[in-house]
């Protein structure tokens, strides 16, 4: 009997079987294209990193995690190029990396942040890092992926910060303030301190640059309930040297315009508001009617080809799945659709070493 | 007619001996393998009551309930524990002594009800319950309500329900037990108990308080570490061995009981039960930031109380209870901006007051008969403030809500055993959140008995069943979305059970059961991002979950001092998206929800020799979806994985006290694994034991 119980209970012993992935780093090499950033979900550490290329109409999935072996985080927030680098901000693993978009291997990382949103080049010896949560901007020296000091924001405490999108002009850099905030700030860099600022409406998220020098960015106009305010959402046209708004355009309360850039030429906004919009930026009026109308999609995430002007949109279809993108000709035209990983929200340009960023 | 009476007497009676002459041998048995513990043999004998009876009150009723010595095992057990070892609901566990929540039947957390001596439990801002805070030293009666059983006890478990409560009677005379228990990662478990009984008073108190840095550690898959040449060349890499980050805990719980028995059938009762709880929420494995930058840290201190009147004549029973719960949560997520500067990024403060009432009564005109009616009201008043903003003007504002809700449950039922054989029982049940009335709430029970010889019966049921938004659902800022529905749907089950036992060749007993289910549960609720960069609860899906569940009990004595006892059980719960696709391009529909395991199973298996006893537990999980779509990613797969426990326990007697010795063995295998996304589970881990029990000049 006793033994007829020791066989049963090595029965019992069932041994492990969870199983982890020991392939090695696949070797990729991409020529032009364009990088997707795909968020993942919160607190879930599955972001991921796509890379398309128009040409070929061939997609390819975690291309980070393909060519590290390691994952790229939990929630990337944005992805830019500057010296035949990419860089990549991954907001809650508080990282940012620096990887070759050639073979996506990474090159180094930026560790010690607090909560990273977007990199932003002075030169091949600084760069600037947004954060939420946080009063300062941090001073990056992308040589050795290294902190080497902070901008300090005037008015803005330490733990309800926010320092979001930036774009340069001469020798400034114009950053919005976004959330619980309502003013774009304007550091100089040769100082590097906040040298004048500008009060928009409330939650300023996205900035662009036209091709006559103007600065737009849009507001989402907070939410309902928020002690802050809740307001209709504008988009803004501001002189970047006067620092005053040259034209202001409403949108009505409730919208949830977003996504804002300018095409290749800077002379075309697109934005998101459930559906795609576009408008020219001697334009007047709000347009009447979307280039690309929703239909029953999510639209997450926004990108122009700086080249062709193809439109690249983002359909997170419910967040807890791969997302797609679907590609239009500067038209509105369907091109062609292809899925990604999980809330696809930003882009990264690579064409033939002119990088291009939007968000 | 007097014959055919007296025949169907003569069946009943027969009916009722053969099961109590079962329960007996399965009592007698698992009595045998608990010799040397006496607050366990107490639990036990309080069992053999419940079996020896087929309660009307449980017509058609699908339970899992848990003996004492599964409650009882060690003091570092949580109720997440228990239920992850002895039964098949799924357990997500986000790490040790973190959050771990229930979900029966392919059901979400929130949809399962729980109950304490009564009350509810569940936050009422949140809707579930965090098991891990629950230690199962403190639990003397668990029972698993499986799918419409809930509806007898609550309403709203469209999974189910889990019923926990304490024992209204102690040993007599004055009792102690202590216990400490000393575990790998600086692990310290202490309990004590005291207790002192007489024919009217029984009074219990318990305490608890456990420790550890928490700090184990694991090869991190998710991460690659660089080597670097002096010029910032990577040369090398390799995945880090880390340590759990930010994991700490210190809880601290009391239970204080007295109960007053008139000896002429009415009993008052006073439980109060005070948690104080100070827990680090662990890093992610794909967090590069720095441990002693961030300090990510959940306090929590609550007050439950019930107060209870029972009064039990022959053929009726009422009872009145009055409960209060307070419970303050703190959350801080802040950072170190200079040394010893810290800035708070996240300052969230929740105060929730409770206030109880519940007055029930039970009447049996006849044997054949019995009625029961309820009602129960919870008055909730929640602050949750969540942020500090600085407004446009420089002044101060918070985020949050201040919300007060009652909520109003009724029932009656009708239990109904037209011949011996066979039981009817029908429930209605009426609820009411707000000023919102749920539609009503119907179930119907029958079960039969197949067969006297090996006791088989048959069970089914159905009921409808209705859940209301919790008050973040409806008020939280950002997001809260006042216009959610409630989540409802139909529920169905079916089922056989048997037990049977003997004495030959060897003293055995054995149970089974197997039941099939069906739910379809519309607007289901979840929090999904939105736009503006915040999360949103919606009513987004239908759902459809089926599937069965398996229990297997076998005891037995295959020689003489030694017992042998094995439990199992296995579900199969395919929860199945059946809504409209948000766009042509959604590929969620048709498929498995995600986080809710196809397959779940458990094992339990105890060898008993004299005063020596050998544990094996087992679990495991099928592979959990992390997707919509169920695609199966590099970065978002969750394989299956088994967990094996062992412990090995030694009782020893002696004049003035007994000692309990035990060595545990968590995760026997070292299993590599990972039951949510990016949050490390510890390896192989070892806790000793020691249990002194003094017996006050008792034999």
């Amino acid at each position: 009997m006793l033994n007829r119980l020791y066989i049963l209970s090595l029965c019992c012993l069932l041994f492990s079987c969870m199983k982890w992935e020991a392939d090695s780093p696949e070797n990729f090499e991409a020529t032009t294209g364009l990088f997707i950033c795909c968020e993942g979900n919160f607190q879930y550490g599955n972001a991921s990193l796509s890379y398309y290329n128009p040409s070929t109409e061939v997609v390819e999935n975690e291309v980070f995690y393909r060519a590290n072996r390691t994952k790229l985080g939990d929630v990337v927030q944005s992805m830019i190029m500057y010296d035949n680098r990419g860089w990549i901000v991954v907001n809650n693993s508080h990282v940012v990396f620096a990887i070759d978009p050639v073979s996506f291997r990474e090159l180094g990382r930026i560790e010690g942040l607090t909560s990273p949103r977007y990199i932003h080049f002075v030169n091949q010896h600084k760069a600037y890092i947004s954060q939420l949560w946080d009063n300062r901007i941090f001073i990056v020296d992308p040589a050795t992926y290294s902190i080497t000091g902070y901008i300090e924001v005037p008015g803005m405490e330490m733990g309800a910060g926010s320092t979001e999108q930036m774009v340069s002009v001469g020798r400034y850099v114009y950053c919005t303030c976004w959330s619980y905030q309502n003013r774009i700030i304007k550091i100089d860099t040769a100082t590097d301190e906040v040298a004048g600022e500008i009060t928009v409406g409330i939650q300023p998220r996205s900035i662009a640059l036209d091709c006559n020098g103007k600065l737009w960015t849009i507001t989402d106009g907070g939410y309902d309930g928020s002690p802050y305010g809740y307001e209709a959402p504008a988009l803004y046209c501001i002189d970047p040297e006067r620092m005053e708004v040259e034209r202001q355009f409403r949108f009505k309360v409730g919208d949830t315009p977003r996504q804002l850039m300018v095409n290749g030429q800077g002379d075309r906004l697109y934005w998101l508001n459930d559906d795609v919009w576009t408008m020219d930026v001697t334009a007047q009026h709000l347009p009447a009617r979307p280039i690309i109308e929703s239909n029953g999609t999510l639209y997450y995430g926004l990108t122009v080809d700086p080249v062709h002007g193809d439109i690249y949109v983002a359909d997170a279809i419910d967040y807890q799945q791969q997302g797609i993108i679907y590609r239009f000709n500067s038209a509105g035209r369907p091109l062609d659709n292809f899925y990604v990983g999980i809330n696809p929200s930003s882009f990264c340009w690579m064409h033939n070493a002119q990088f291009t960023m939007h968000d | 007619m007097k014959e055919d009476k007296d025949n169907q007497l003569f069946r009943h009676r027969l009916s009722c001996i053969n099961y109590c002459a079962l329960c007996i041998v399965h009592c007698a048995l698992i009595a045998l393998s608990i010799n040397a513990s006496a607050q366990s043999r107490v639990n036990r004998l309080g069992e053999v009551v419940a079996w020896g009876k087929r309660p009307m009150k449980e017509i058609g009723v699908q339970k899992t309930s848990f003996d004492s010595l599964a409650l009882k095992e060690n003091i570092a057990l949580s109720m997440a524990d228990i239920l992850t070892f002895n039964s098949s609901v799924f357990v997500k566990s986000y790490g040790r002594a973190t959050l771990s929540t229930v979900a029966f039947r392919g059901t979400s957390p929130s949809h399962t009800q729980v109950t304490w001596n009564g009350m509810r439990i569940n936050s009422p801002m949140l809707g579930m319950t965090d098991f891990s805070t629950i230690p199962s030293y403190f639990i003397d009666q668990a029972t698993l309500l499986h799918g419409t059983s809930s509806v007898n006890e609550t309403g709203g478990g469209l999974g189910g329900a889990v019923k926990l409560g304490t024992l209204p009677s102690v040993a007599p005379g004055f009792n102690l037990q202590y216990v400490q228990g000393i575990g790998s990662f600086r692990t310290f478990d202490e309990f004590a108990r005291f207790t002192y009984g007489n024919d009217h008073w029984d009074v219990s108190t318990r305490v608890v308080y456990s420790s550890s840095p928490n700090d184990y550690t694991y090869i991190n898959h998710d991460k690659r570490e660089n080597i670097y040449d002096d010029n910032h060349q990577i040369i090398g890499w390799y995945h880090p061995k880390e340590r759990n980050r930010s994991g700490s805990y210190k809880d601290f719980h009391a239970l204080q009981e007295v109960y007053y028995n008139t000896g002429r059938g009415d009993r008052f009762g006073l439980n109060a039960w005070y948690i104080r709880s100070n827990r680090e929420l662990p890093m992610l494995t794909t967090d590069y930031g720095y441990e002693s930058d961030f300090d990510n840290r959940q306090k929590e201190n609550t007050l439950r109380a019930v107060a209870s009147w029972d009064h039990r004549r022959s053929s009726w029973r009422t009872g009145l209870r009055a409960g209060y719960i307070h419970t303050r949560m703190g959350y801080d997520y802040s950072r170190e901006v200079a040394p010893g500067i810290w800035a708070d990024m996240t300052r969230s403060r929740s105060r929730v007051n409770t206030v109880y009432g519940q007055a029930e009564g039970e009447y049996s005109p006849s044997r054949r008969l019995y009625l029961t009616a309820s009602l129960s009201a919870h008055q909730h008043f929640v602050k949750s403030a969540d942020k500090n903003v600085i407004l446009q003007d420089g002044d101060r504002a918070i985020v949050g809500y201040n919300k007060a809700r009652v909520e109003l449950s009724g029932s009656a039922s009708a239990k109904w055993q037209p011949i011996d054989r066979l039981g009817l029982s029908a429930v209605v049940r009426q609820e009411m959140a707000g000023t919102t009335w749920a539609p009503v709430i119907p179930a119907l029970f029958v079960d039969g008995i197949l067969s006297s010889a090996g006791n088989v019966m048959v069970k089914a049921s159905v009921s409808r069943n209705h859940k209301f938004p919790t008050l973040n659902d409806l008020y939280f800022l950002p997001g809260g979305n006042p216009n959610l529905l409630s989540e409802s749907g139909w529920t169905y089950d079916a089922g056989v059970s048997f037990d049977i036992g003997g004495k030959k060749p060897f003293p055995f007993s054995m149970g089974g059961s197997i039941t099939w289910f069906d739910s379809r549960i519309d607007n289901w609720i979840i929090w999904l991002p939105t736009t503006k960069g915040f999360f949103s609860p919606r009513n987004v899906k239908k759902v459809h979950a089926y599937g069965i569940e398996g229990k297997l009990n076998v005891a037995f004595e295959p020689a003489k001092g030694w017992v042998f006892d094995l439990s199992g059980s296995y579900s199969w719960t395919p929860s199945i998206n059946e809504g409209e696709k948000l766009s042509p391009a959604d590929r969620s529909v048709g498929k498995q929800l995600p986080y809710v395991p196809r397959h779940s199973a458990s094992l339990t298996g105890r060898l008993t020799w004299r005063s020596w006893s050998f544990l094996y537990k087992w679990a495991y999980y099928s592979e959990r979806y992390t997707m919509s779509s169920n695609d199966i990613t590099l970065t978002g797969a969750l394989p299956p994985y088994f967990m094996s426990n062992i412990s090995l326990e030694k009782n020893l007697k002696f004049r003035p006290v007994d000692l309990q010795l035990k060595l545990a063995v968590n995760n026997l295998f070292n299993e590599d694994y990972l039951s949510v996304l990016s949050r490390p589970m510890p390896g192989i881990n070892f806790e000793f034991f020691i249990g002194i029990t003094p017996k006050f000049g008792k034999k």
